[in-house]
């Protein structure tokens, strides 16, 4: 159940999902992703990309241009 | 007549189906300019960040950008764009946006993406074996292998 911090601050689409790939690649079931961003592409694309692999968006933190989503991993075979 | 049309309509019912289940992204990469590659790698990247397979037939133009040596040199802009594109460069650059092949190279890390070249076209320049293109070229293939390969997936043309 461990927390991977992601900081995709400064990366421009589709840079942050990319980055959220690697770590999705690291995680295990029941880990948390906390992805960090600047693009403000991420609110819409971190959202498809759960839906298309069937994990879990927990929520999106907007502050000062600065975005942080939380996805809950749990798709992984 | 009406038999002929209803086989017609039965065949595009049949690959609709079929592509709902093949699900790969394939490109017919023909032009050769910055502008037309750059989607390539952003699209490319996307795909492969989706976990969507994708498979890329570079013929055409866009021959000489993927042979040896090819990718650094592939600065043009299409003619049309000319007067815009100095500013839409320069804001890519400001953002330190990565090139179309560092994309490429993104998604073949992370994804599964083919790169192909055109064996017609690779004759036509000369370019014998795999050894004359640049190494994120995976194989040489005719266009029927590709036809195969993206029957009932979507296919696009840059």
């Amino acid at each position: 159940m461990a927390v991977i911090n992601v900081d995709s601050r400064g990366s421009a689409c589709p840079g942050p999902v990319t980055d959220l790939v690697k770590a999705y690649k690291r995680a295990n079931n029941g880990d948390t992703i906390e992805l960090l961003a600047t693009d403000p592409g991420i609110k819409a694309d971190a959202k498809a990309w759960c839906d298309r692999t069937g994990n879990e968006l927990l929520g999106i933190e907007e502050n000062n241009g600065e975005y942080k989503v939380k996805i809950l991993v749990k798709s992984k075979k | 007549m009406m038999l002929f049309g209803k086989i017609i309509i039965l065949n595009f019912n049949v690959v609709l189906v079929i592509k709902m289940e093949n699900g790969s992204f394939n490109i017919i990469m023909f032009s050769g300019t910055a502008d037309k590659l750059i989607p390539l790698g952003v699209l490319t990247q996307t795909a492969a960040n989706m976990g969507v397979p994708v498979r890329i037939f570079v013929t055409g133009w866009a021959m000489t950008v993927f042979k040896k040596d090819g990718p650094k040199n592939a600065n043009r802009i299409s003619k049309e764009f000319e007067d815009v594109a100095p500013m839409l460069m320069k804001g890519l650059q400001d953002m330190k946006a990565p090139s179309w092949y560092d994309m490429l190279k993104s998604a073949k890390e992370i994804g599964d993406v083919k790169i192909y070249a055109c064996s017609l076209m690779s004759e036509a320049l000369k370019l014998k074996s795999l050894q004359d293109f640049d190494p994120i070229v995976d194989d040489i293939i005719g266009a029927a292998s590709f036809m195969q390969m993206s029957a009932g997936g979507q296919v696009i043309f840059i």
